[in-house]
């Protein structure tokens, strides 16, 4: 963490230039930091919104609105000011998918009913084995956090998956460090919980059975 | 356990305790098997979300400029182009305006003049009637000489002048010409104009002047924008 925090230091040199030039109007310095940052944001929305097309939906409309309101960044961590709006993206996308309902994230069974199980798992892949398995993780993994209240997933996101730090994600969020720290620790017993259900397809080393005292 | 434990945990995975937090935590981690399960359970989950593969995204979000509501860059002198084409355009039809209030006011100062020394008939009827006694005076040059020659000046003060200078003539010449004249009224109206249009305001050099700035101007400024938006793409 400490090693990728400086990392984003020496990064931010070259990044203030751009940022200032984004600031001025310039479209091609602000696309350039677009490039750099892009697959962040997709992740982040992907994590967050658990559909491929809404994420991508999300943070193209995040990257529209942070230019418009560049000039409203003063200073700090670029990426945790990404990270606003592009939760902030996810979250109008997601008050409109609530709004008209479309596909479920997951499978149904035959009577229309959501699977949540890991037996869905089972048969979503074609892939060879280890690219199944793996997929299957990240599967198991999307399921948890689909379950978590939206507040703690978007922490767990951007602390556990993104690697922000903790002012980072306060910033992103808005909300007091203290909160931050209160709801990663609750989101991780919480997925933690959820992935014991999953047990079977999870790392050998990952033992979830140690220490369930919580 | 308790739920201030599982957040001092947390935070200790994340390097983010204080120093005086973390030293107690990594003395209490030694002497407390329970505690030390929990915190290798939790660090197990985190390293597993942590290795969660980085999915690419799946085009460029880059933005082009109509998405953000940009227009092509326009050459600096442009703006000057702006103003001058408006303000020649104003000045044109300023000019136009001023132009035909000035006729206005020159053709009610000359019936006004004639209404004044008549001491009679209304006005309109002089205004037709004065200016008509140019017409027949140019065409026919065997006029009677003094009402050529008083007619002769085509400015409508100097007109007015001689009007109240010598009542009699004007008054002759008139009712010698209006009865040939009568029978052609159109033609006696575009004389009147002609008298009057004579002196304008501002001269047609200018508003010629303005017209060409303005065309000019907006053409400078769709070649511009033409060139900019071609440019830019």
């Amino acid at each position: 963490m400490i090693n990728e925090s400086r990392s984003d230091k020496i990064n931010s040199m070259n990044e203030q230039s751009l940022i200032q030039d984004a600031q001025s109007g310039n479209l091609d310095a602000f696309n350039t930091l677009v490039l750099h940052y892009q697959d962040s944001v997709f992740n982040v929305a992907l994590r967050i919104m658990g559909d491929g097309d809404m994420a991508a939906d999300a943070s193209q409309d995040a990257f529209i609105s942070a230019f418009k309101s560049i000039k409203s960044f003063r200073g700090g961590s670029f990426k945790g000011w990404l990270m606003r709006i592009v939760t902030n993206a996810c979250y109008d996308e997601l008050r409109r998918k609530k709004r008209r309902p479309t596909t479920p994230l997951e499978p149904e069974t035959d009577d229309g009913e959501e699977m949540d199980s890991p037996r869905w798992l089972a048969d979503s892949n074609m892939t060879p084995d280890q690219q199944a398995e793996a997929d299957e993780v990240e599967h198991a993994i999307q399921h948890c956090l689909d379950n978590l209240p939206l507040d703690f997933k978007t922490v767990m996101v951007m602390a556990d998956i993104q690697g922000l730090d903790y002012a980072e994600v306060a910033s992103a969020v808005r909300v007091p460090l203290g909160t931050i720290k209160s709801r990663l620790a609750r989101a991780r017993l919480r997925m933690r919980e959820c992935l014991q259900g999953f047990a079977e397809l999870l790392p050998a080393n990952y033992r979830l059975e140690d220490g369930i005292t919580a | 356990m308790n739920r201030r434990d599982i957040e001092l945990l947390s935070a200790y995975l994340d390097g983010e305790l204080k120093p005086s937090e973390l030293a107690k935590m990594e003395s209490r981690l030694k002497s407390d098997p329970e505690l030390e399960s929990e915190m290798k359970s939790m660090r197990a989950t985190r390293t597993l979300l942590s290795k969660l593969p980085s999915r690419q995204a799946p085009r460029n979000f880059t933005l082009t400029r109509k998405m953000v509501g940009q227009n092509p860059r326009l050459p600096r002198i442009y703006p000057v182009f702006r103003w001058a084409t408006i303000a020649a355009t104003l000045l044109f039809f300023f000019s136009i305006g001023i132009n035909s209030f000035s006729t206005q006011m020159a053709s009610q100062q000359v019936a006004f003049g004639i209404g004044g020394s008549g001491g009679g008939g209304d006005a309109e009827s002089f205004a037709e009637q004065a200016p008509a006694m140019e017409a027949p005076a140019a065409e026919e040059p065997a006029a009677p000489a003094p009402a050529e020659e008083l007619v002769a000046p085509t400015e409508p003060e100097t007109y007015a002048d001689s009007a109240n200078g010598v009542e009699q003539p004007t008054e002759i010449a008139p009712t010698d010409d209006a009865a040939r004249t009568g029978e052609e009224p159109s033609s006696k109206t575009a004389e009147s104009e002609n008298a009057v249009e004579a002196s304008p305001f501002v001269s047609s050099m200018w508003q010629i002047a303005f017209v060409i700035i303005a065309l000019m101007g907006a053409l400078l400024m769709i070649l511009m924008r033409y060139i900019s938006a071609r440019r830019w793409k």
